[in-house]
């Protein structure tokens, strides 16, 4: 279904390498050719040290790669980051204590210099959007770690981004409030065509969201394999109780190199 | 009933009221002890109720002022010299941080050296700014200034640097201006930390605004404490202005800490 949409980002020979402690060279991530297309999902999985976040890193302009170059739109991430077309949400929901939920969503509008009307509706309609109406002047630390999660995607998605970045953003979370938020994920993401790239060392998890699963594995850092997750949208939680979905994860399971996942 | 009693000792208060009852408990026996040693015991531990009285009586003991109004007239120059230190030193202790963390350069040239402000004592280098500012009063609010100076700045910049790497990264995503972080995040984050500072600082300078008045007459709490002690007039002023000071120190602290509740909302859930 990639093969007659737009290709959004194209990663060629892409390597990171840094030098450690002994000013010897680490390789981080080597060599990664990727194509991703617009408003694909796209999975980026594997185990700690694989280099996976490195890889997201690069590509939201947060990190320089050492070898290799990404393009976005035809441009650097730098360009497209400055034309502030990413969102990126990290493990840690990383909202501002001193803010209100509202006023924490309308911060990336405000850097933005978009007007207070504008934003105060967009804010509201974000909240709405993740459930958390009720919640517009409550205060981040008065939230549950799930709820200041569903702020920190709200943040995201409010600057209408391109591109979202999200770094195992329900890593942190219990199974039941992660699985909630597959759902609402999966529905917002239909609802605004974003294409997504999502760290994640949970396979059922990439299984679930994900077009496509780029598996990554490490010593060092590279991509060992892109799997397709031809699982028909939309996806409910029962698609998990499948033997296509089991089959899609023990595929996806198989395909790391060097073993399996500790 | 035991029940009850746990209720009782969980209160805030009631801890609060414990200290001063055993405070006074502890300093009444040991005037008591100090009594029965020395022929003089209003020098060294007068009792309590001795001290209140001095304060209550109409008798003049200073320029046809009373204890109680010699000790007020008095801790208005200090208190206020000491508040325009205050100020002043916190302005500065906070531009001082933003500047450290502007600049590496400055903060590597600074930051080590800043310490060496707290290690001079405070009547070392008293007679070099009086040397430098040749005014008395001037120089007393330039040394609270001096001492409110670097807790403010150490605490600011410690709360600058508190600021975790994800929120610069999200900054960075949002292509924010250096102007942006500083005022939509660093700033905001280390107010907290500022506000530690001040409460580190206020006491300081009323102390140290004390303790300079006794270089030079033209009054001042630190005058009058001095004359008392000298037996120039009722050695229980000394005592009301030890209670006094004690007092404006803790008045000071919890005004700060309201001021604090008050521009923080955040915090009060």
């Amino acid at each position: 279904m990639s093969k007659e949409r737009e290709i959004e980002i194209i990663t060629r020979n892409l390597g990171v390498t840094f030098k450690d402690d002994q000013d010897k060279d680490v390789v981080a991530l080597t060599n990664v050719n990727l194509e991703i297309c617009k408003g694909e999902f796209i999975a980026l999985l594997g185990p700690s040290g694989c280099g996976k976040t490195t890889l997201l890193r690069c590509m939201a302009d947060l990190q320089k790669p050492t070898e290799g170059d990404v393009h976005i739109q035809g441009m650097t991430p730098k360009e497209v980051r400055l034309q502030q077309k990413f969102g990126f949400v990290f493990q840690q929901p990383v909202l501002f204590d001193w803010r209100t939920v509202k006023k924490n969503i309308e911060l990336p509008m405000e850097i933005m210099g978009r007007s207070k009307g504008e934003r105060s509706d967009r804010a509201d309609e974000m909240l709405e959007m993740v459930g958390l109406k009720e919640f517009a002047n409550h205060y981040p630390k008065q939230l549950s770690g799930g709820m200041q999660q569903r702020a920190n995607i709200a943040r995201a998605f409010g600057l209408d981004p391109d591109i979202l970045f999200m770094d195992e953003p329900f890593s942190a979370l219990d199974e039941f409030t992660k699985e909630k938020l597959h759902e609402d994920l999966l529905r917002i993401w239909r609802a605004t065509n974003k294409t997504i790239l999502f760290v994640t060392h949970n396979i059922q998890e990439g299984v679930f969201l994900s077009d496509r699963i780029c598996v990554l594995s490490p010593h060092p850092g590279r991509l060992s394999a892109i799997v397709d997750i031809d699982i028909e949208r939309p996806r409910s939680l029962e698609v998990k109780d499948s033997v296509h979905f089991t089959e899609l994860v023990a595929k996806v399971r198989n395909s790391f190199e060097g073993g399996s996942i500790a | 009933m035991i029940r009850k009693l746990d209720k009782i000792t969980n209160k805030k208060w009631f801890s609060s009221l414990l200290w001063v009852l055993l405070l006074v408990i502890a300093w009444e026996v040991g005037a008591y002890v100090v009594a029965g040693a020395k022929r003089t015991p209003e020098n060294i531990l007068p009792h309590l109720w001795q001290i209140i009285g001095a304060a209550a009586t109409g008798k003049k003991v200073a320029g046809g002022m009373t204890a109680l109004q010699a000790v007020f007239d008095s801790a208005r120059a200090t208190l206020f010299r000491a508040l325009l230190g205050f100020f002043f030193g916190a302005v500065s202790g906070f531009a001082f941080a933003l500047l450290m963390k502007l600049s590496g350069v400055v903060e590597k040239l600074l930051f080590p050296y800043l310490m060496l402000i707290q290690l001079i004592p405070v009547l070392g280098i008293a007679p070099i700014i009086l040397a430098i500012t040749g005014d008395i009063n001037v120089s007393r609010v330039v040394i609270a200034a001096i001492l409110s100076f670097y807790p403010v700045a150490t605490n600011t910049l410690a709360g600058f640097k508190a600021v975790e790497k994800e929120k610069y990264d999200l900054m960075h995503i949002c292509a924010a201006k250096t102007r942006m972080i500083y005022t939509k995040v660093l700033i905001p984050s280390a107010i907290p930390y500022f506000f530690t500072g001040l409460k580190i600082a206020a006491p300081m300078a009323v102390t140290a605004s004390i303790l300079v008045d006794t270089l030079q007459g033209d009054g001042g709490l630190g005058c009058l404490l001095s004359q008392s002690l000298k037996h120039a007039m009722s050695i229980y002023v000394f005592w009301l202005i030890v209670f006094f000071s004690a007092f404006i120190g803790i008045i000071v602290s919890k005004v700060i800490g309201w001021i604090e509740y008050s521009v923080s909302p955040w915090r009060r859930c």
